[in-house]
This record gives structure tokens, sequence and C-alpha cells, in this order.
């Protein structure tokens, strides 16, 4: 199982979750975040004084998956929320040990 | 009621003998019912009465009248209460100015009563004096409050006091009153318990009685039944004292209210106080007397501290609550209601139960149109809206006692109303009422909420917009397109209110539009030029964009406490200012073409709807070339006055109007363009001492210029001098034509200007030339002062600059100009840049 962690544009959320579910994944979990990467932020100016934009609204997509369907996953994550643009974000996949349910206690090892 | 015989009537025709003998027979009747010591209330009101009937035989004789004049009886006369040598307090009133006739007329009906021996105060007026009441002498306006016709118009007194503002003239009755008891307590070392006291003036007497009894008249006519010594004291306190006051007059034998030792046992036996030696009969007499003196002190402090503030019409402020006085006149006059609400805020109180359950009671009586008989109850409601700590609460009153419902029934449509979606937390009428909480509480935000808070103070009309969140969801009783629906019925509102076109474009736009923010900052790449680009053409102007920012902040946070998150402000504040950079930093790029289609239905329509006087080919080469925001600025009645001004304006000749907006001024000219004209038309505003609050200038590629200043009057030269708007345009023109010497005009003002300036923030200036194809844009922030345009704009022409556009705008002591500069038709370079900003720098610290 792996976790694949999204980084994308805010307005790119409900075309990634479109995409997921095309292909049968619905479980997932969407916070509003802040952040930089290359994009490192940028200088605004508002009435003749710059300040730095340092930290951009971005959000995260957070999904469980099976090492089966991942390399899916990530293409269709990659298709709806790519512009061509800097700052269209990042995708991470990270190795899953194992998971418990809260309600029963159960653990599940991968 | 019987008149006394008299001798005088029977025996001789003449006037004067009749006139004293029924005075005479009038006395005699009084001093027989004081020696008896019953000279109270009943005696005197008796006094009083004969006293009406000589007047009135005076005025019948003193000859034929030119207009309509009324003889009133005023203080103790007035309250009937005229004792056996008291003063005779007339005001006789004329209906038109005093003329020689009248004046003769007054000859005539005085004189006969000092003949009579009778001691007069008169006061003589005309009913236009009336108008300045509020501003009189306050012994008089205290005398008014007893004022009742004795010959003549009666309606001439409703006349004389209608005519000013009655609230402030109760106010400052109460204050005179105030101050004269205090002054008159002070006489007597603020203690009633005088061995030899006056029963007129010293604590515990009539005139504190009489304190009591205006206070309650003027606030609150039950008053005195609610606290003190108790209504039935106090009148037994005021016989008591008026049947002691008779028996000093008359042993006296002349106006004697001090009740000396002497004096005192001559009124114990007069009084039939018993004892068997005159001592005991004073004892009990002054016991008595200190008894209703003390019900008459307590009485009067009891007035002077729970007397309601008279606030308004019916209105008074009582404790931390706003009241009706009358509250069965109030149930059927709902017109006044409003003014309960308003008052509650201005003064940062609530309004009564009372208030509440009569508004409950009543309102389903009235139909929407009986809340707003006149304009000054429609801009009352407006007024209402301007958003502030506890409008949300005092809105919360009107609906749920059913007011705003019958007041607005668009609003009663969506009372309660349930719509279930995935967000909303709350029924369509609260959630409507929380988005202007939320408004009121941006006022008072801390610092991550202050600078929403800072657009909604620098709003022109926030009612506006708190109307539109009023009306933003009503079109929700209905299950689709709710914001088709709410403007709808807000067309409706329109309608009631009158509102004038500005207002209703400003509402009808949030309401119509109030979803494109949330949905273009969180759901749109706003990184992307033309989410931008398309959303400054949705707003066109900064106004309209401030007021759809705040508009959906308050919206989204009204939906649940969990969806305005601080990341969503982010989003929301960021596609602000890349729309507010959009809207003043590139419109220069912008100018209307008539035959591109985004500017044709505009313009179209512009066409379609113009005067015959104007052809179609005259209105598009009038507005080829000007900013397209010029469109979304003007009604098409100015862009029509505008095209016939223009009308074959060669070189030099000028353009100039001003007009009266509210409590603003606003100045247009329309000329051709050349140096040094916008620097000297925002230094003949200063020059005259006008603040110049906001404004633009339009120049077009063919020299025609468009300049238009909104500023305010802080001297009232115009509204004092009459013509002083053509003694402004005259100086302008001199000026502009190189006939005056401005820099002479405005030393003096400025040096007093530099003296007088504070230390303020430091001055921003900052260059772009990136926003721009065609121009480097200079945006300056800086403390506002008197010819700051003047010295800045100079400052530009003189670095070689053409000012081609420029945005001016004030929000509290801050100045925020924009201006789009040329130098020889390109660009500045850097290096010029550079010069230009030192130079600007330089003029904005004073430095020479």
């Amino acid at each position: 199982m792996k976790l694949v962690k999204a980084i994308v544009r805010p307005n790119k959320v409900d075309d990634v979750k479109n995409a997921l579910e095309k292909i049968q994944i619905s479980g997932m979990t969407v916070t509003e975040v802040r952040g930089h990467g290359k994009q490192k932020g940028h200088t605004a100016i508002y009435r003749g004084q710059e300040y730095n934009v340092s930290l951009l609204p971005k959000m995260e997509i957070e999904v469980v998956l099976p090492d089966s369907i991942v390399d899916d996953a990530v293409k269709a994550i990659i298709g709806a929320a790519r512009t061509g643009e800097i700052g269209d974000g990042r995708i991470f996949v990270i190795p899953v040990g194992e998971s418990y349910r809260i309600r029963t206690g159960e653990k599940e090892v991968f | 009621m019987a008149e006394p015989q008299s001798s005088a009537i029977a025996t001789g025709p003449d006037p004067r003998g009749v006139r004293r003998a029924r005075i005479e027979a009038a006395r005699a009747e009084l001093s027989a019912a004081s020696e008896r010591g019953d000279g109270g209330r009943q005696a005197l009101k008796q006094y009083s009465h004969r006293m009406d009937a000589i007047v009135q035989q005076l005025f019948a004789e003193a000859g034929p009248l030119t207009q309509p004049v009324g003889v009133f009886a005023l203080g103790g006369y007035g309250r009937r209460q005229l004792c056996l040598h008291s003063d005779i307090d007339l005001l006789v009133l004329f209906g038109g100015p005093i003329g020689s006739e009248d004046e003769r007329f007054l000859h005539s009906f005085l004189n006969p009563i000092w003949d009579l021996g009778l001691t007069i105060g008169h006061h003589v007026r005309e009913v236009q004096e009336g108008s300045n009441l509020a501003e009189d002498n306050p012994e008089f306006l205290l005398a008014l409050t007893d004022a009742r016709i004795v010959a003549g118009d009666a309606t001439l007194l409703d006349e004389f006091t209608g005519a000013t503002e009655r609230t402030r003239m109760r106010k400052r009755t109460l204050d005179a009153l105030r101050a004269l008891i205090v002054e008159r307590h002070a006489r007597f070392n603020d203690t009633l318990y005088q061995l030899e006291p006056d029963v007129k003036e010293a604590p515990g007497g009539l005139r504190d009685l009489l304190g009591a009894q205006t206070i309650a008249k003027v606030t609150d006519p039950a008053l005195l039944g609610q606290g003190g010594s108790g209504l039935r004291a106090l009148d037994e306190a005021e016989e008591f004292l008026l049947r002691v006051r008779s028996i000093l007059h008359l042993e006296a034998k002349r106006h004697h209210n001090m009740l000396s030792h002497e004096l005192q046992e001559r009124a114990a036996a007069r009084l039939g106080f018993p004892g068997s030696t005159p001592r005991q009969q004073v004892e009990r007499l002054m016991s008595d007397y200190f008894r209703h003196a003390r019900a008459i002190d307590r009485s009067l402090r009891w007035a002077l501290k729970a007397a309601p503030t008279p606030i308004g019409r019916n209105l008074v402020r009582s404790g931390d609550e706003i009241r009706f006085v009358d509250l069965r006149k109030a149930a059927d006059q709902p017109e006044t209601w409003l003014a309960a609400f308003q008052a509650a805020l201005d003064g940062g109180c609530g309004v009564s139960d009372e208030v509440l359950a009569c508004i409950q009671q009543h309102a389903g009586r009235f139909a929407p149109q009986d809340f707003f008989p006149s304009k000054t109850h429609r801009d009352a409601l407006l007024a209402l809206l301007k958003p502030r700590p506890g409008l949300y609460a005092r809105l919360s009153e009107m609906h749920d006692y059913g007011m705003l419902g019958q007041m607005l029934p668009e609003f009663k449509a969506i009372s309660c109303r349930v719509v279930r979606d995935f967000y909303h937390k709350y029924t369509v009428d609260e959630h409507t009422l929380l988005t202007i909480r939320n408004l009121e509480r941006l006022l008072e935000a801390g610092p991550e909420r202050e600078r929403f808070g800072r657009l909604l103070n620098e709003l022109e009309a926030p009612e506006l917009l708190v109307l539109a969140l009023l009306f933003h969801d009503v079109g929700k009783w209905r299950d689709d397109n709710h914001h088709v629906e709410s403007a709808r019925m807000a067309r409706q509102m329109f309608e009631r209110l009158q509102l004038d076109d500005h207002a209703r474009g400003v509402v009808e736009f949030l309401v119509v539009e109030h979803l494109r923010m949330s949905v273009a900052a969180f759901r749109r790449d706003t990184e992307d030029p033309e989410v931008v680009r398309q959303f400054s053409e949705l707003v066109g102007v900064e106004e309209r964009l401030k007021m759809l920012c705040l508009m959906t902040l308050a919206d989204v946070e009204a939906v649940s406490l969990e969806t305005l998150t601080p990341w969503r402000e982010d989003l929301l504040w960021r596609l602000y200012v890349d729309t507010y950079n959009h809207l003043t930093l590139s419109y220069g790029d912008e100018v209307i073409d008539p035959g591109q289609p985004a500017a044709s239905a505009l313009i179209t329509d512009l066409i379609k709807q113009r005067p015959p006087d104007l052809s179609a080919k005259e209105i598009e080469a009038f507005l080829q070339g000007l900013p397209r925001r010029y469109l979304q600025l003007f009604s098409g009645d100015a862009v029509y006055s505008h095209v016939r001004r223009s009308r074959g304006l060669g070189p030099g000749a000028i353009q100039t109007w001003v007009e009266r907006k509210d409590a603003e001024w606003e100045l247009t000219v329309i000329t051709r363009d050349q140096p040094f004209l916008f620097s000297n038309i925002s230094g003949v505003l200063s020059s005259f001492g006008m603040d110049i609050l906001r404004g633009f200038a339009f120049t077009k590629l063919d020299g025609l210029v468009v300049d238009m200043f909104h500023f305010s009057d802080q001297e009232r030269f115009l509204e004092m001098n009459k013509g002083g708007d053509a003694q402004l345009i005259k100086v302008l023109e001199d000026v502009i034509r190189g006939k005056t010497d401005l820099a002479v005009r405005l030393k003096g003002r400025e040096e007093g200007a530099f003296r007088r300036r504070l230390p303020g923030f430091a001055p921003v200036v900052h260059c772009d030339n990136e926003s721009s194809r065609r121009f480097t844009i200079v945006e300056i922030v800086a403390e506002n002062a008197l010819g700051l345009l003047y010295r800045m704009s100079r400052a530009m022409s003189e670095s070689g600059c053409e000012v081609d556009l420029v945005l001016i705008a004030t929000e509290g002591q801050r100045a925020i100009d924009v201006f789009h500069l040329t130098r020889q038709g390109a660009k500045l370079s850097p290096e010029q840049q550079v010069e230009l900003t030192t130079n600007l720098q330089r003029v904005l610290e004073g430095r020479p």
C-alpha cells in the first residue's frame, strides 16, 4: 500500500477528485495548506507598497492505495492538476507499513 | 363662572374705569380668599380667569389687526397660578413681519395694562423667528412650556414652536432648567431647611416643584407618578405653598415670597394652625412647610435622576433603553418606529421591551409604504443600514418582532426558510442577518482582519452593501436561480424606496453577482491574468470591487462557523489585490473603441437612448479613446452632457461647472490638454480651502481632457457666498489662461498647512513600468494635506511629464493617488523615474 500525497492548485481539487473517481478511487482526505516549492512565493504590490507572499495557498490531497493502482492514480492527478506553469504542485508516493481501524482496533499489515 | 359685581360697570361707560373696576374686583376676590387662608389653586385659577377676561377685552379694543396675532400667557399666569402681585407674562405673536400698524396695535394693547398698575413682562415675536427657537434665551424656552392662548389666533403658537427642531429645543430647555436649579440652590446654600424660607425660590419651594413638573412634561408625563414623593404628596405641597404665598402677597402688599418670622405668625393664624400661642402655631406651620418642601425636594431629585433624555419626536432614552413617550401614539405611527432603532444604534443601547411589544402588536396593521411616507423616512432606512456595532442586534429585533418583514415584505419571504445543502447551517433569514453581523465585526477586527476592516471604512456608501446583503438571498424562497429571483425582488424594493439610479445599480450588481467572487477566488486559477482581467471587467471600478469582496467574506462566513478559513481569506484577498491593481494600473490600456465587441453593448445602449440633439456619430467620436472605465463611472445623462459641452471645443476653450452632491461638491472640467493643467485645477481648489476627496482625470489621444474632482468645502465658501461657484470658475479660467499667478494665491495657505502638519507616516512613492503598455504609473500614498495634489502634480509637470490619467482617492487621513505619466509621448526611463521619485519625496516631505 502507498500513501499518495498531492499538493495542487486550489482550483484543481475538483478536477483531481473527478479524475480519481473515474478510476474508482473515492476515499481521500483534502486539506487546505500553505507553502512554496520552486515557486518560492512572489512579491505583490498594493497601493505602492511591496509585500512578500512567501507561502501560497495550496490544497493537499491524500489517498492510500494498493500498489497496483498507484501509477494510474498518479497519472490521473497529473493529468487533472497540470497547467504547465510554475506552481502546479508536487506528488509524493510514500510506503505505508501498517494501518489500524480506530473503531475496532483491528490492525492491517501490508 | 360669574363675574364679581362692580359698581364701575353700572355707573359709567369709561372703558378705563370699567377695566380698573374689574381688576379691583378680581383682586378683592383673591384677597378675601387669601385672608381666609384659601388662596390656593382654585382661587388663583379664578384670578387668572378674571385676568384673561381683561386681557381679552384689551385685545378686542386695541384696534384693527392687519395680520393674525395671538396673545399667550406664560409662566405662572400660563399655569393659571397668578398671585396677587405676580408679574403678568405675555407672549404676543405676529403671523408675519411686524409693521408700523402692528406697533400701533401693540401700544394700544399694552399701555392700558400698565395704566391698570399691573406689572407685565411681555415678549413680542414674529412666527418665523420660531425657526431659531432652539437657540433662544433658555428662560424664555422654560416659560414657553406653560404657554396657553388668551386672545387671538391660537394656531400661531404651534407654528412658532413647530418650526424648530423640537428635540433640540427640549434638550436645551432641560439643560437650562438643570443649570438654573443648581444656580438657585447655591444661593440658598443648597439646603431647604431655611428658618425664613422663600416659598418660591428656596430649595423645596414652588420653583422646585415647577422644575420637577417641567422635567416630566418635557420628557415623560408619567415620571412623577413613578418615583419621588408621589403625585398626591406633590399635590398637597403645591396647594400648601400657594396658600402661603397668597398670604405673603396679601400681607406684604407687594410681590414678596419670603416667609419671614413676622409673616410666619400671620400665615399660621390665617391658615388656622392650632396652638395656644403664636409660637406653637408657627412651629406647626413650619413643620408642615418642611414636610412639603422635603416632598418637593425628593421628587425633584428623582426627576433629575430618572428623567429620560429626549432624543426625538416621541422618543426618549431612559437608562440603557430607547422608548416611546406615548406608546399609543407610536402604535399608530409606524413611520416613527425606525427612529427608535436608529437612536439605539446611535446611543449604543437597546430598544425597550415595551417598544418591541408595541411593534409586535401593531406591525401587521401596516403596509410597506406606511413606513416610508416621505423621502426623509426613506433616507432614514439607508442611514440605519450603515454598518456599525449593534446593527445585527437591532435588525434581528426588527425581524423577530415583525417590523422588518412588514417594511420589506421580500425579507418576510425567507423568514425561517430552510434550504438543505451540504454547507449552510442556519435558516436563510438568520444567514442573511449574520452576514451583516460579520460586516459590523470587521469594524472592530483585530490584526488578522484589519485589511478587510479598512476596506469597509473606505466605502463611500456602505449602507448599500448592507441593503444588498439583506436582499442577496431573498430569492431563496424559491428553489432555483436564487440570485436572479433576489434581483427581481430587490427591484420591487427600489421602486418603493425610490432609490436613485446609482444606488439601484450598485445594489442590483451586488445581488446578482454575489457568488462570482467566491467562485473566482476559490475555484479559478487566480494566478492566470485572464481570470483577473475578466473579474476586473465584471466589477469595473474599485468601489464595487471592495463591496463585492466584503460581501463575499461576510456571506461565506455566515454559512457556518467552519466555512471561512484563514486560507480562504488569503485567496479572497489575493484576488482583491490583483483585481484592484488591474483596475487602477492597467485601465489606461483599455480604451473605448466603439468597434470592439466588448464595448459595443454599453455604447449601443447610450446611442439608442440618446436625446434628439445628439447624433450617434457625435457620441462615438467623443467616447473613442477614453478609458473604458469612463463608461462605468458616468450615467447616460452625464455622458450626454459631456458630449454637448465638448462640441467644438478648441484650444484654450474651457467648459467648467460645479455641482453640489449631498455634503460634497463636484467640479468637472472639459478642455484641451496643456502643460500644468491638472496641477492648476487642483491648485485652484486648494486655494479656496477645498479638500479634494476623490476624482480622476482622463486625457484622450486627441488631447481632450475630462477631469472630475469631488471635494468638501470645509470653510463653507460655496455655501455662504452666493455666486461663489462662478467666482471659483473665474479664478480657475484665469489661472489656466495664465492671467492669475496660482503660486501667489496658494502661498499663505500652503505655509499654514505646513505649520499645522502633524508628524504622520512616511509617504510611499512607487513607480511601475510593467503594468501598462503605454504609461509609467506612479502610485503615491501620503498623509492628506491641503494642496498635496497640486504639489505632486506640479512636481511631475516640472519634471517634464505629461499627466495623462489620474485616480484620486482619500481614505481617512491617507491620500491614495495613481498617476499615469508619459514624457515626450513615451514611458519614463529608469533614470527619469529615479529623478521623479526624488522630486516627489522632496515635495511630500515639504523640503524646498
